[in-house]
């Protein structure tokens, strides 16, 4: 199942048989969709926690 | 029957905590599943007399092509839900389900176009139902996404959208059969009949299904992540969460 | 009123069918405009693709249906939104008749004033495009047939969006991907017709669709007003 790595050097890997450009596309596109949609959700949980303590510190001015 | 665990669901607090005890269990096995997935497609999958190399394309493209068929049947679900029981945690999870489906739409026709384009030497072919039917699965995701932006009350949107996505789900299955038989009708011998079908032993199936299961939890991941940022902005009030925040 | 004289659901069919027929012939232009729209939008096919006869005979069925699909499409704006403003959909909501009939009620009348025109005056501009004519009877068969489906459908997002203040494009973002299986029917009825494939079997499948949309269509735009006025 498990066969041996399908590659003897590196520019072999790169040109996939000649189908590099389609290849190394979707992995690169795959990438940057994966990524995309673990760092936005991260990034805005940031966001909401910076302004909800700014909120929190001013309501706590307000009301001293 | 006991329904205790079903209202439970419907608490946002409950969800979050839940959530939090899981998420790095699941982020971990997401982790390791893509990178043994991509690694195995990469390097070790032999190439296929047919497709040559091109079937790793295939991996990454079926995996995706799967999962983004789950998200109008969730958002059905979901919208049935805050329908009938107005349960505000099923609406954020339907909300960040729209756009996580659009882009699981738009990326199985970009890796399908990039596959087509050397196995069939076209980047288009109306005459394949699948392409054609994701094709309006994504537009129909963007319609229940602009209609979302566009309501700008909270509760009307919510339910609003739950409406488009449970007739949305109902159409997707009817345009997929009438585009089915459009092609039938059209393309009586079609020079594309040869799919993926050549590639399927289990030196390919195997990384596959490893695939599928990395991006069916990336899909998990990336929906509860949203879920909970949807979860503090709405109940930013609520005492936990601001007992939450000051910790943070 | 009292109990016992209260009008039966049929009455509050015919009556809601009545009143928006009568609205809609005190304003002529409403039920002109999609009218000459299709008029417009078809003949604008042959100049900008090509007058050749024989290329637009090809084409013709489609452009019949596409131009149908948008004159339906902007024809849809009417259906709910005067109503929503001078208050009276609230108090369709509220009278005690099932709300499907009166929705209904409604998208029957409005496909009687905008819908039916452009099925009535087809054959003369698929005359124009140059439509085999062999395929005329199933052209205007599946016409008729297609475009209360097309109604039925609308209604269900001008429903969803009628409280917004512009709403065009977003109408036609959410309609337009649902009239794919109807503008598919129709226009591969009219081809088949051409390679001499019988009529009924289209007209069935049309049949079915037109059926499927009278029964669940109207209970999703019924569900879809709720939502949208409170």
């Amino acid at each position: 199942m498990i066969e041996a790595i399908q590659f003897a050097s590196f520019s072999e890997f790169l040109d996939m048989g000649g189908y590099g450009f389609n290849v190394w596309s979707v992995y690169g596109l795959f990438t940057v969709f994966v990524a995309a949609n673990l760092i936005s959700p991260v990034m805005k949980r940031k966001r909401i926690v910076r302004d909800l303590k700014r909120r929190a510190v001013v309501n706590e001015q307000q009301s001293n | 029957m006991n329904w205790t665990w079903f209202h439970k669901l419907g608490s946002p607090k409950w969800f979050y905590e839940l959530t939090s005890k899981w998420l790095p269990w699941l982020i971990g096995a997401m982790v390791i599943f893509l990178a043994v997935g991509v690694v195995w497609a990469l390097l070790y999958i032999p190439p296929d007399y047919q497709q040559s190399y091109t079937t790793r394309i295939l991996v990454i493209h079926v995996a995706v092509a799967g999962t983004s068929l789950a998200f109008f049947p969730l958002m059905a679900v979901a919208g049935t839900i805050t329908l009938v029981w107005r349960m505000k945690l099923a609406d954020m999870v339907a909300k960040n389900a729209a756009p996580l489906g659009a882009w699981f739409s738009f990326i199985t026709l970009a890796t399908g176009s990039l596959w087509g384009s050397v196995m069939w030497g076209t980047w288009w072919e109306w005459s394949d139902a699948r392409l054609v039917s994701m094709l309006f699965q994504f537009f129909l995701l963007v319609g229940v996404v602009a209609l979302r932006s566009a309501l700008e009350d909270n509760d009307t949107a919510a339910r609003a959208c739950a409406l488009l996505s449970i007739v949305g789900c109902i159409n997707v299955v009817i345009i997929k059969y009438s585009v089915e038989w459009w092609n039938v009708l059209h393309q009586p011998s079609s020079p594309l009949s040869m799919s993926g079908e050549s590639a399927n032993g289990p030196e390919f199936w195997v990384p596959t299904v490893v695939m599928i299961v990395a991006v069916y939890l990336f899909f998990a991941v990336s929906l509860i992540l949203a879920t909970r940022n949807e979860i503090l902005q709405r109940e930013r009030k609520a005492a936990w969460v601001q007992e939450l925040v000051s910790k943070a | 009123m009292s109990q016992a004289a209260s009008p039966s659901t049929g009455h509050a069919f015919l009556a809601t069918l009545k009143r928006d027929l009568v609205i809609a012939y005190k304003r002529k232009n409403d039920m002109l405009n999609p009218f000459m729209f299709f008029l417009i939008v078809a003949t604008l096919f042959p100049i900008g693709i090509t007058p050749d006869p024989e290329r637009l005979g090809e084409i013709s069925a489609g452009v019949l249906w596409i131009s149908a699909l948008l004159a339906s499409l902007l024809a849809m704006d009417n259906l709910y939104r005067s109503d929503y403003e001078d208050g009276s959909l609230e108090q369709l909501l509220l009278c005690p008749y099932p709300l499907y009939y009166l929705v209904l009620a409604k998208n029957l009348a409005h496909w009687l004033v905008s819908g039916l025109p452009v099925v009535l005056v087809s054959p003369l501009i698929a005359y124009m495009l140059n439509l085999p004519q062999e395929a005329y009877l199933t052209l205007f068969l599946t016409l008729l047939m297609g475009t209360p489906v097309l109604s039925l459908l609308g209604s269900i997002g001008v429903a969803l969006t009628v409280g917004l203040g512009s709403r065009g494009l977003i109408l036609a973002v959410i309609t337009l991907p649902m009239s794919v299986p109807v503008l598919i029917a129709g226009t591969l009825a009219v081809q088949q017709t051409l390679n001499g494939a019988p009529l009924l079997a289209y007209l069935a499948i049309m049949g079915a669709m037109l059926l499927t949309a009278l029964t669940l269509a109207p209970l999703a735009s019924a569900a879809a007003l709720r939502i949208s006025v409170n």
